[in-house]
C-alpha cells in the first residue's frame, strides 16, 4: 500500500488534526461558570444576620435544596454548593499545600485552613460580640484580680479521629506555646502564664504571673488573623519537632471541614461527622465545599470574579474594584456599589519614623510633617469623597468608638488634622531648618530624607499623593517600594515608613503598648513588628502600665487613654494617615448574605480566622 | 571521538557548574533582606500581626537554618549539600523541602515549555528555511514581516491580549490555572483531565509560540540565505538533483547548526523563559516558583532552581557538542583529521 503523502497533503492533515485537537479541548467539560443571567442586583432585603450561636433545635433541619446550577461534569459538588475564592499562593500556585499543622512555619490560616482549626471563642468585631465555640463560657471568665482564668469546655467535642476533645488538649496547647520559642504566642505565654491545670476533663484553669484581663481576648479568641487554635495532644505530642511537621491533608483536627490540597487548589469539604453537627451546636451550612484558587495577579483575579468563576477574591485596589462592580451587576461590596466600596480593617496606616534618629527625633519635625498632610485632599483624591483619612492609630470600630469620640475634641484642639504650610514653616524654622534654592528644608547643608518606604501592591494609590504633599511641605520625599522597604523599617533607616498598626480592636491598650519603651530598640539593632518608632518616654510607659492592668470596659480606661493619646499626639510619635480599607468584591451569583454595612454580622475577609462564621452565614442564591 | 576530549568536556562541565553555583550563592546574599524577617513581614503585611518577641523568633530560625554562621561557612555547607544532592528546605514554606517544591513544579514547566520550545523550533526552523529558499511561493516569504513584528512583542504582552480577548471577552478558554478547579481534586491520568489540561494550556502555549516563532524563523532564514550561494549548493543544482534533496540535504542541513545550539540553550533556559507567562496564567510551573522565591529571598529555593537550570544548560550543551559531528560532517573531534 502506498503510504506516501505529498507536502500539501501533510500540511492539510496537520491543520485538520490541530483544529480537531483545539476543538476537542474547547469542547471539554464546561468550566462551572455558567451563571444565571446577570440581572441588576437589588440588594437582598437585609435581614440582619446574627453571629452564629449554638442551635437549640433537637436536630438540624436539612437545608432546602436550591435549584442546582450546571455542575461541572465529574465534580462531586455542584457549583452552587461550592464557594470558590481566589486567594493566596504566588504566581498561580500554592507552595505551602499540605502544611496543615498550625505550628508549621510555612502554615497559614488565610488560605482556608481556618476551616480546620477552632478556638475557644470567636470575636466578631463588627457585631462587637463574643461567640463561644469550644468553650461554653459566654466570654473569658477571670477571677476578681484577673490573675486566674477558668475555662469550661463544650461537651461532646471530638477530634476528626473520633477521640474526645478534653482539657488536656487545651493544657497541652498552652504549655507548648510557653515552652517552644518558635511559636507565635510564645512571648505572651511565657510572660503571663504561671501555670495551666486541668482539674477535670471539661475544665482548664490558667494562672497568671500578674493581672491580665486581656489574655482571653488576645490569645484565646479568633478574630482577624490572630488567636490560638486548640490542637490534639495525642497527635502533636508525638512529633519530634513540632515546627518541622507538615501535618498533611489527613491531619487530626477539630474543624467543620477536611481538606485535599494540591499546588493548583485547596479543597475543603464539609465533614458530616463534625462534632458541631452531631451535638446540634450548629446547623449545616449551604456551602458543602470551599475551593481556594491561587492568585496569579490581581487583574486576573478581578476578571475571574467578574466572569463568575470565583465568588470573591483578595481585596482590590480602588480602580479594580470600581471596574469590577461596574462590569457585573451581581458584584457588590461591604458598602454595596457605593464608595468606599469596602470596610475598615484593623490596620490603620501611619507614616512612621525612627524617633531616635535626627531629625525625626524632634517632635517639631514630626509635627511639620503632619502639617504637610492634607487629609481632606486624600479623601477626595484617593477615596473619591469617602472619609478615610484619619488622625487616629485606631480603627473606628464599635467597641473603640467611645474612646475615639472622647478624644476627638482634643485632636481638634491640638490641630492634628490641620493642613497648614505656614505652621509647617514655623515648626521647621523653630527647629533650626532653612529652605534651600529648591525649596527643601536643610540644616547643616543636609536635606531631610523623606523617602516613603512602602509596598507597591497595597500602597500604590496613596503614597505618590503623600510624596507630592511632603515635597510641597519642603521635605525631599520619594518612593521606595523595593524589597528592602520592610528591612529599612526594621533597621530604623532614615526616611518614612508607611505601615499599619494591627493592634487595638476592642479597647485602646494594645495600640498604645506599641510605643512602650520596652520595645524601643537602640539604633543599630533591628526593631521588627510594629515597633518602628523606637519611642522612649517613661511618663508614657506609666500610663501604659496602668492601662495594662485595667480591664476592658472599666471606666478608668477612658481617662488613661486620654492621657496616652495626648502624649501620642503632642509628641506625634507617628503621623496617622488613613483607616485601612478592605475592598472585597462579593459575587452574589451563587452566594448571598455577604456581610455588609447594613448587615454587619462579621467582616467579610474570608482569609481571617473568622472564616467559619462567614461560611455559616452565606446562603445559596436561588439560581 | 577521543576519550580524552570527552573527559576534558566533562571536567569543563563541572567547572562551569561550580562557577555558576558559586555566583548563584553570593548574588542573593548581596541583598540586605533577611528571608526569615521577610517571612514575618509577609505575616505582618498580610495579617497586620507581629509576634511580640519577633527578634527572638527570627534568631532561633536563623540558628536552625544556619543563617547565623559566617558566609564562608554557609558557602561550604551549601556546596557540601549540593554534592550530596540535598537542596535543603524552603525558608518561607518550611518544613517543605526544595526538592519537593521543584518536583511539584517541574513537570508543568517541562510539559508546557518543553512542548512549546520543540514545536516553535520545528515550525520556526521550517518556516525560516522556506522563507529563505528562493523557490518558495511568495506567500511563504511574506510571513517574514508578521514574524518580525511578533518577535518584537514579549510573550507576556501577547498573553495579556489573548487573556483579554479570548478568555475574558469571548470566554472561549479559561483565564488562568492548569486545570479546572473543583472539577478534579488532584491531577489524574484520564481523558477528561488531559482534555481539561489541554484547554488550559492553549493560551499560555500560544503566547509562547507566537512570541518565539519569529526568533527561530528569522535565525534560520538568515543562515539559509548565507548557505544559498555556497559552492556545494550550486554544484548540487547543476548536477540536477531534486529540489527536495537540495533543500533538506544541502540547504537545511548546513544552515541548521546554529539553530541546534540555540535549541540546547533554549532547553536550559525554559525555566527563565516561562517566569512571566507562568505567572500571568497562574500556571504552577517552576518559573512562577522561582519568581515567588526571588520576591521572598527564599535562598534555598533560588539555589535549588538555579542549580537545576545550570545543570540542564551545561548538560544540554555537552550533548549538543557531542552531537555536532553527526549533524555536520565537517566537525571532527579527532585531532589527526
Amino acid at each position: 500500500m502506498k503510504a506516501k503523502l505529498t507536502r500539501r497533503q501533510m500540511i492539510q492533515l496537520s491543520a485538520m488534526a490541530g483544529t480537531g485537537a483545539v476543538l476537542a479541548a474547547c469542547g471539554a467539560p464546561a468550566a462551572p461558570t455558567a451563571a444565571p443571567a446577570a440581572e441588576a442586583t437589588t440588594a437582598p432585603a437585609a435581614e440582619p444576620t446574627a453571629v452564629p450561636e449554638a442551635t437549640t433545635a433537637p436536630a438540624a433541619e436539612p437545608t432546602a435544596a436550591p435549584t442546582e446550577a450546571p455542575a461541572a461534569a465529574g465534580a462531586e459538588v455542584p457549583r452552587n454548593r461550592s464557594l470558590v475564592l481566589n486567594h493566596g499562593g504566588a504566581g498561580g500556585q500554592y507552595t505551602n499545600q499540605n502544611i496543615t499543622n498550625p505550628y508549621g512555619t510555612g502554615y497559614t490560616h488565610q488560605e482556608g485552613n481556618a476551616l480546620m482549626w477552632e478556638p475557644l471563642w470567636y470575636y466578631s468585631v463588627f457585631a462587637d460580640k463574643w461567640v463561644p465555640w469550644m468553650s461554653i463560657d459566654p466570654e473569658p471568665q477571670y477571677n476578681a484580680a484577673y490573675t486566674e482564668l477558668t475555662i469550661k469546655l463544650r461537651p461532646g467535642m471530638e477530634w476528626s479521629d473520633g477521640k474526645p476533645i478534653t482539657s488536656k488538649d487545651v493544657k497541652y496547647t498552652l504549655d507548648t506555646q510557653k515552652s517552644n520559642e518558635k511559636l507565635l504566642y510564645h512571648a505572651q505565654s511565657k510572660e503571663f502564664i504561671k501555670d495551666v491545670t486541668a482539674p477535670d476533663d471539661m475544665t482548664v484553669v490558667v494562672t497568671f504571673n500578674s493581672p491580665n484581663p486581656r489574655f482571653g481576648f488576645e490569645v484565646l479568641s479568633y478574630k482577624f488573623d490572630t488567636g490560638l487554635e486548640i490542637v490534639p495532644e495525642h497527635i502533636f505530642s508525638q512529633q519530634a519537632d513540632i515546627v518541622a511537621w507538615q501535618g498533611g491533608d489527613d491531619i487530626v483536627h477539630s474543624g467543620m471541614f477536611s481538606t485535599t490540597q494540591t499546588a493548583q487548589q485547596k479543597i475543603y469539604d464539609i465533614r458530616e461527622d463534625w462534632w458541631g453537627f452531631k451535638t446540634d451546636f450548629q446547623k449545616k451550612p449551604d456551602i458543602q465545599r470551599v475551593i481556594m484558587v491561587p492568585l496569579s495577579d490581581m487583574t486576573t483575579a478581578a476578571q475571574r470574579v467578574v466572569n463568575n468563576e470565583c465568588d470573591a477574591c483578595l481585596d482590590l485596589r480602588p480602580a479594580l474594584i470600581r471596574s469590577a462592580v461596574q462590569q457585573n451587576p451581581k458584584i457588590t461590596t461591604h458598602t454595596g456599589k457605593d464608595e468606599p466600596l469596602g470596610y475598615i480593617d484593623w490596620w490603620p496606616n501611619s507614616l512612621w519614623m525612627n524617633t531616635q534618629l535626627e531629625p525625626y527625633s524632634s517632635p517639631d519635625v514630626r509635627w511639620a510633617i503632619n502639617y504637610s498632610i492634607d487629609r481632606d485632599t486624600l479623601d477626595s483624591v484617593v477615596f473619591l469623597g469617602a472619609k478615610i483619612a484619619s488622625i487616629f492609630p485606631y480603627p473606628e470600630y464599635p467597641a473603640l468608638r467611645k474612646y475615639l469620640d472622647e478624644a476627638r475634641p482634643l485632636g481638634d484642639e491640638l490641630g492634628v488634622r490641620t493642613f497648614d504650610l505656614a505652621k509647617n514653616e514655623e515648626k521647621m524654622t523653630g527647629a533650626g531648618f532653612t529652605k534651600d534654592a529648591d525649596g527643601f528644608w536643610v540644616k547643616d547643608g543636609n536635606r531631610i530624607n523623606a523617602t516613603i518606604n512602602g509596598f507597591e501592591s497595597i500602597h500604590a494609590d496613596i503614597v505618590p499623593v503623600l510624596v507630592e504633599m511632603l515635597r510641597k511641605g519642603g521635605f525631599e520625599a520619594a518612593i521606595n517600594f523595593g524589597n528592602d522597604a520592610y528591612q529599612n523599617m526594621a533597621d530604623g533607616k532614615p526616611g518614612l515608613y508607611m505601615f499599619g498598626h494591627g493592634a487595638s480592636v476592642v479597647d485602646p491598650y494594645a495600640t498604645m503598648e506599641l510605643y512602650d519603651s520596652q520595645f524601643s530598640a537602640p539604633n543599630g539593632t533591628t526593631a521588627g513588628g510594629n515597633h518602628f518608632s523606637r519611642y522612649k518616654n517613661p511618663d508614657f510607659d506609666k500610663i501604659v502600665a496602668e492601662m495594662r492592668a485595667t480591664p476592658p470596659g472599666d471606666p478608668k480606661l477612658v481617662d488613661q487613654f486620654m492621657k496616652a493619646i495626648e502624649i501620642y499626639w503632642k509628641d506625634m510619635i507617628d503621623v496617622p494617615i488613613i483607616q485601612w480599607l478592605h475592598r472585597i468584591p462579593y459575587n452574589q451569583t451563587y452566594w448571598t448574605n455577604w456581610p455588609t454595612a447594613d448587615n454587619p454580622y462579621l467582616n467579610g475577609a474570608y482569609w481571617h480566622n473568622t472564616f467559619p462564621l462567614l461560611v455559616l452565614g452565606l446562603k445559596a442564591a436561588e439560581a | 571521538m577521543k576519550l580524552g576530549y570527552l573527559v576534558r568536556r566533562i571536567v569543563f562541565l563541572f567547572f562551569v557548574i561550580w562557577t555558576a553555583a558559586t555566583v548563584l550563592f553570593f548574588i542573593p546574599r548581596m541583598s540586605r533582606v533577611n528571608p526569615i524577617r521577610e517571612r514575618f513581614n509577609e505575616l505582618a503585611r498580610g495579617t497586620g500581626y507581629s509576634p511580640k518577641d519577633l527578634e527572638q523568633i527570627i534568631a532561633s530560625y536563623e540558628l536552625k537554618f544556619g543563617l547565623n554562621k559566617p558566609l564562608g561557612e554557609q558557602y561550604l555547607d551549601y556546596l557540601s549539600s549540593v554534592l550530596r544532592g540535598d537542596l535543603g528546605v524552603s525558608l518561607m514554606r518550611y518544613p517543605r523541602t526544595v526538592a519537593e517544591l521543584i518536583g511539584q513544579a517541574l513537570p508543568w514547566t517541562v510539559a508546557l515549555l518543553g512542548f512549546t520550545t520543540v514545536l516553535t523550533f520545528l515550525l520556526g526552523t521550517l518556516l525560516g528555511a522556506l522563507a529563505g529558499w528562493p523557490k518558495s511561493p511568495s506567500w511563504v516569504k511574506s510571513t517574514v514581516t508578521p514574524l518580525m513584528v511578533l518577535a518584537a512583542i514579549p510573550a507576556y504582552t501577547l498573553g495579556l491580549l489573548l487573556i483579554y480577548f479570548i478568555a475574558f471577552r469571548a470566554r472561549l478558554l479559561p483565564m488562568a490555572g492548569a486545570y479546572t478547579t473543583g472539577l478534579f481534586k488532584a491531577p489524574e491520568f484520564s481523558i477528561p483531565f488531559i482534555l481539561d489540561l489541554a484547554k488550559h494550556a492553549i493560551l499560555p502555549a500560544f503566547s509562547l509560540i507566537l512570541a518565539s516563532l519569529g526568533f527561530w524563523a528569522l535565525g534560520m532564514r538568515g543562515m539559509g540565505v548565507t548557505v544559498q550561494g555556497e559552492d556545494y549548493v550550486n554544484f548540487a543544482e547543476h548536477k540536477g538533483l531534486k529540489q527536495k534533496r537540495i533543500f533538506y540535504a544541502y540547504y537545511v542541513r548546513n544552515a541548521i547548526l546554529p539553530q541546534v545550539t540555540s535549541l540546547a540553550l533554549a532547553f536550559g533556559a525554559i525555566v527563565s523563559a516561562g517566569i512571566l507567562v507562568e505567572n500571568l496564567y497562574g500556571f504552577p510551573g517552576i518559573g512562577s516558583l522561582l519568581n515567588a522565591a526571588i520576591l521572598a529571598n527564599d535562598y534555598f529555593v533560588i539555589y535549588g532552581i538555579g542549580f537545576i537550570t545550570i545543570f540542564a544548560v551545561g548538560v544540554s550543551m555537552l550533548v549538543v557538542d557531542l552531537l555536532y559531528p553527526l549533524l555536520d560532517p565537517r566537525i571532527r573531534y579527532d585531532r589527526k583529521s
